[in-house]
Parts: C-alpha cells; structure tokens; sequence
C-alpha cells in the first residue's frame, strides 16, 4: 500500500475516528486505526467495539485534490501513536507507506517514521447492512430528537435495557422513547414519503452510543441515512459511518404509562416556570430527591420548597390558565428542569391526574410531538 | 495446529462428546470443562469456539483454522469471543462487570457470543453470584465455557447450570512413552507425568537447574526429618528459604514433597514399579525403614493441609515452619 494524502484532511479524519478508540480497548486490536486506501478514497476506522466510526477521505472534494498517488491496500496501525505522528508532522502532505512484512513508514517533508504495523484481517468487520432498510433525516433534526430524549436514559445497570433510547418507525412516523422509570422522554416527527416502506420496533440503541453520535454530528442540515439491522445500527453521513451496537431485550411497553385524561391542565410561560423551580430547588438540593411542591392558586402556581436544617423558599408563578380540580403534588425538580429544558417552547401545559399520578408535559402550540412524563414523590 | 482427531487421542470421552453437540446441533448454553491441569480444556474450549465461528466448517467438526474468523479467534481479536483469566490471585469483580456489560449489548459481528473464564474456581462468591444471573437466564446466542481444575471449588449453583464434561488425567503409560521419545531421562520422565506437566513443561525439565535443585533440597530435608534430630528445622531456613521464593515456588517444593512421600507408601506396599523416584531407590528404602505407613499417612496429609493454607494467603514461612514441626513428631 502506498498513498500521498494532504495532512490537514487526514488529521481531521483521524480526530473522527479517534472519538471511538477506547485507551483500555477489549481486544488488542482495537488499540488500532484501520486505515484502508482505494483509489478513489481513503477510509479509516475505529472502534471500542460498542461504537465504530469510519471516515472517508474522497480523492477530490470541492475542486480540491485530497489524495495523489494510491496504491491500494489495507493497514493497521497504533491509534496513540500514529494520531500524535500526524499532528506534529512538519510538511503539509503526508506520505504513507507498507510493504508485505506490514512495516509501515510516514514520511513528511524531511521527517521519516517507521512504524510496525498489523494485518487488517486482524480487525473486526462490522456487519454490511443493507440499504433498503434505510431512511433518510436531517442531521440538526436527529440531533435536536436525541438532545429532547437522551438526558432520560437510566445511568443504573440493574435494569440495562433502559440505558438505551427506544427507536420506532411506523407509518412513516419516527418516535424515540427514553425513560429511566421515573421520567420518560418521547418524541415523534412525520419523515418524508421515503420512509414510508420502512419500519421497526424494539431497536434499543445505547444511550452513551447516542451521545457520542451528537458530538460527531454537524449542526446544519446535511442528511443523514440510518439503518438498522439485527444487531447494528448505521448512522451515515457524506464522509462519516456510525456504527452501534444495540442493546438485546425487549423493550418495555411505554405508551401505557401515559395517562390519557387529566384533573388539572395548567398552561404557563416556560421560562418562568423553570426559573421558579430553579430558584426553588436551590434550598431542596440537600433532601435526597431535590423534592419542590407545587401548589394550584387562582391563576396562579405556588412552588415551595423545604429542607428542615437550612430553611423554606416559596414563590408564586402567574399562569396563562388553570382548568379542573385544585392540586397539590411534589416532584424532583431536576427532572422538571430536564423536561422543560428538552421541550424548548415558549408556552407549556402540564397535564395533571391527581397527586399520585404522574403527570405530562408538552409544548401548548405542536400537539403530541414531544412529551416529557414525570412521576411525583409521595411526601405527605 | 490442534484439532479434534489431535485432542481426541488424548480425551477421547470429551471430544466425541462435544463433537457430537455441534454435529447434532444440541449445543448447551453453558459448558464446564473440568479435569486436572495439562488436560486440554483450553485447547478444547478454542476449538469449540472456533468451530462455532468457522466460515468454512470441515469433516469431523473440525474447524478450518485459516478462515479470518479462526484465525482471529486463534490470535485473540474476535470481538464475539471474550476470555477472561484471574487477574492476579482470582478473577475481579469489575472483570464480570465487563461480562455483564456485554451480555446486554448485541453481539458485534455475527449472531453470536461466546465467552471463556478460565480458572472459574478463581471466582470470589460475589462474581460467581453475578455470572450467575445469566447462566439462569441464557440469551438464545451465547454460550459460556468455564474451565477449571478444581471442579468443587464451585458454587453448587453454577454446577447446577452447566453441562459437565469431565476432561481425564492422561494416560500414564502413553504419557510416559511419548516422554520418553522426547529425550527424557527416565527419572525426569516419571517426575513429569507424575506432576502432570504438559509436553513443554517437561521438555523444559531437564534443563531447568532450578528444579534439580528443587528435588535435591527435598530429598535432603526428608532425610533430616527421618533421623529426627531436629537439624530439619535449621535445615529448612539455611536452605528451603534460600531456594523456594513466594507462594508458587512453595507450592511447587510442596507437590514434590507430596511425590515422594507416595512413593514412600508405594514403597510399604511393595509395588516398585510404580516409583517416581527410582533413582534414588536406596534413600527410600533407608527412610522407609524408619517410617510406619501411618506416620507418612499423616505427613501427607499435613502437606495438604499446607497447600490449602498457602492458597488462602498464610503467610509461607509461618505455614512451612507449622509443617516441617509436625512432620518431625
């Protein structure tokens, strides 16, 4: 193998990749980049076995010529090593190097390495997914879906299956589920005619996979096609793969959990709201559950909070309306703070069954879309 | 390579049970192999889990050994193939929370998992308790192979929950042959069956200097614990504790001390041929002359009461010392 590769572009696609390489990895080959070399484009991997990325360096991009000579072949080479080489290289294009004994040398301007390199059938091959179980979605769209969804994962491994975000697509209609067994965090958008031909149910993606995915992902609206298979689930965008493994079990059934009539509806300025809880739960902080009350008043919302050594904070929030029964509930106010923060719309209603039961958030203006469930806390 | 027809020789019990799983395709979810050391159950166990991730299956079950799942296996970098090994003195909890991490995910490139503990009687009850969970509940694509050589060692309720196959002590007379066709002298050769060597170790054997004098120093300590005149004591910290260096090098002066004891009663009972120890006939005879067959009864038996205390971390001088006063009396 041998190729001439611009440095800058190779430097970006080794930070990619290096997102996925774990520095205790379970295999010893995964302490490697794969680095694979056609003559229309460069493809380097990483993996920790949970997540792979790959990223794709074009021979021409936007007029510009990434990749000069090529040789074709396959490689692995020391991820630490090889990723500090690149950066500290003094020239602008990089030479790279291997003959049959997988000796590998970097050259660059006047400076030369020789690194010992290891057989790419060493690396573990990811499952080929097939494209037509595949949909396409805008990249700020999936980001803003797991941004509303992911905070909601439980971080507890007594029960593994809600460390993931729960993906359905039927009908065209994509819906993400996260719940932690106190909070549950759902939203649904309509995709395009596209995805019509497509569904699944019970794809329980890691929620840890789903945040190293949003920092990979740009924020503006490049597609991105996802697909799924047994095992896997394949993020692709123009010049980088995300894979992920799934989680196995089933998926427990959410969409019994959310209460379909309510006592009191409560419609209220966002902004307002979250703040009065923040300022709230500053004296709530040292009880276990960082417990606010909140109480109904004609037009009006009294949030109150206690913590027996320090002291009491009480504050009344103007309403835009209260309908139904009077209420008093107490709930753990960083999951308000969650919730109101993932929904981002400036007027709410929240949706009340009674102090027992838990009760629903959801942005007043775009029905059913998002909805944020929160449990309350028995207190008295 | 190894294969089956290889293993099969020396298991035949073993392989043609494990062959007969994967041809009929009955395969458990969970396998203990369990036999004394140099028995082949990890050969077994790599062959097991190659010929179940094998692109190319041959006759027999036989794995191909050159397709890139076998090969990786081999090297150690199948990502659906986990071996865990005690790190250090027993297998680590946060070793079984890797494990249980990687039951939850699906598996990374095929359909199926398998994971290997070695040395599973190195466990501490709260891993056991852990791995536990799911042997009780398999997930229908992974199987477990746990190994070890000290089946009793185990909790009643993993033992409960594998299917067991019993790996053999070699044959002792083909062993022997097969030693003796690579060049070892016939002492050296009794010694290394006797102490079940596997084939590298006893080649290493008759070489290895320190082990001579390991043998040697033996001899003489039961020479001085015979005549009795109470020198072994002194003998025992001049030259034991100079020669034998932290638990294993102890345990492995114990296991030789246990051999000639045996051959000792080997002695009394008048079955010469069965000696370890035959170039050193005229030393037993002379020691088996002062000693009653109770008394080297007891002498083994505090031997073994010596490696169990070692295993549980008694300090090696204070446990060897407790020994050597004992067998005097």
């Amino acid at each position: 193998m041998k190729l001439i590769i611009e440095r800058n572009q190779l430097m970006n696609s080794i930070q990619h990749v290096m997102k996925a390489i774990s520095s205790r990895p379970t295999i010893a080959i995964l302490s490697g980049i794969k680095l694979e070399a056609q003559q229309n484009f460069v493809k380097l991997t990483g993996s920790d076995s949970d997540i792979t990325i790959e990223s794709t360096i074009p021979r021409e991009e936007d007029g510009m010529i990434n990749i000069h000579d090529v040789q074709p072949g396959t490689v692995i080479l020391q991820a630490k090593f090889v990723s500090e080489i690149v950066r500290k290289l003094p020239g602008d294009q990089v030479e790279i190097e291997s003959d049959d004994e997988l000796n590998v040398t970097i050259r660059s301007a006047a400076a030369e390495f020789k690194l010992n390199g290891q057989d790419a059938e060493e690396y573990p091959q990811p499952a080929i997914l097939t494209t037509d179980n595949q949909f396409e979605i805008q990249a700020d769209v999936l980001k803003n879906l797991i941004r509303q969804t992911n905070f909601a994962v439980s971080t507890q491994e007594t029960r593994p299956i809600l460390t993931g975000v729960h993906f359905i697509l039927e009908d065209g209609v994509f819906e993400l589920v996260a719940t932690d067994s106190h909070r549950l965090a759902s939203r649904k958008i309509n995709l395009n005619s596209d995805a019509e031909s497509v569904s699944f149910r019970n794809i329980v993606v890691p929620g840890k996979s789903l945040s190293e995915l949003n920092k990979i992902l740009d924020d503006h609206q490049e597609k991105v096609f996802v697909s799924v298979s047994d095992n896997q689930i394949l993020f692709k965008t123009a010049n980088v793969n995300f894979h992920s493994r799934l989680l196995d079990g089933n998926y427990p059934e959410t969409s019994r959990l959310i209460p379909e009539q309510s006592k009191t509806t409560v419609s209220i300025k966002s902004r307002e709201l979250m703040q009065t809880i923040d300022r709230a739960s500053l004296l709530a902080q040292d009880n276990r559950n960082n417990i606010v009350k909140l109480a109904t008043m004609p037009n009006q919302l009294q949030i109150t909070s206690h913590s027996p050594e320090i002291g009491t904070a009480e504050e009344k929030v103007d309403t835009m309306s209260i309908e139904g029964e009077d209420l008093k509930i107490s709930f753990n106010a960083k999951y308000m703070i969650d919730a109101l923060r993932a929904i981002d719309s400036e007027e709410i209603e929240i949706a009340f069954t009674g102090a027992m039961r838990p009760f629903i958030l959801r942005p007043q203006n775009e029905e059913e879309s998002i909805l944020q469930l929160i449990t309350p806390v028995r207190t008295y | 390579m190894m294969n089956w027809s290889v293993l099969g020789e020396k298991q035949p019990v073993a392989t043609k049970m494990l062959q007969n799983s994967i041809q009929k395709n009955r395969i458990a979810h969970a396998y203990l192999f369990h036999g004394p050391r140099g028995t082949g159950k990890r050969e077994a166990s790599l062959l097991f889990a190659m010929r179940y991730f094998c692109e190319r299956p041959q006759e027999n079950e036989e794995p191909c050994g050159e397709c890139v799942a076998c090969k990786r296996i081999q090297s150690g970098n199948h990502p659906d193939v986990h071996w865990i090994k005690p790190d250090g003195q027993s297998i680590k909890k946060e070793q079984i929370e890797f494990l249980q991490k990687e039951f939850t995910y699906s598996s990374f490139e095929s359909d199926s998992k398998i994971y290997i503990v070695e040395k599973a009687d190195k466990m501490t009850v709260n891993a056991a308790n852990r791995l536990l969970k799911f042997l009780e509940e398999p997930s229908r694509r992974t199987l477990a192979i746990l190994l070890t050589e000290q089946v009793d060692a185990l909790l009643d309720t993993i033992l409960s929950r594998c299917q067991r196959i019993h790996f053999y002590p070699l044959a002792q007379e083909a062993y022997l042959k097969q030693l003796r066709e690579e060049g070892l002298s016939e002492a050296n050769a009794r010694l290394a069956s006797a102490l079940q060597f596997d084939l590298t170790e006893a080649k290493e054997l008759q070489s290895d200097e320190w082990f001579a004098n390991s043998r040697k120093i033996v001899v003489q300590l039961m020479d001085r614990i015979v005549q009795s005149n109470e020198e072994s004591y002194i003998y025992f910290h001049q030259t034991w504790m100079q020669h034998f260096d932290g638990r294993v090098q102890h345990e492995k002066g114990l296991d030789l001390l246990l051999v000639w004891l045996k051959d000792l009663v080997y002695l009394h009972l008048d079955e010469k041929e069965q000696l370890v120890f035959i170039d050193q006939l005229d030393r037993l005879e002379q020691q088996q002359a002062h000693l009653p067959l109770q008394r080297i009864k007891a002498a083994i038996y505090e031997v073994l009461q010596t490696k169990r205390r070692l295993a549980m971390n008694v300090h090696p001088t204070l446990a060897m010392e407790q020994l050597i006063l004992k067998m005097e009396r």
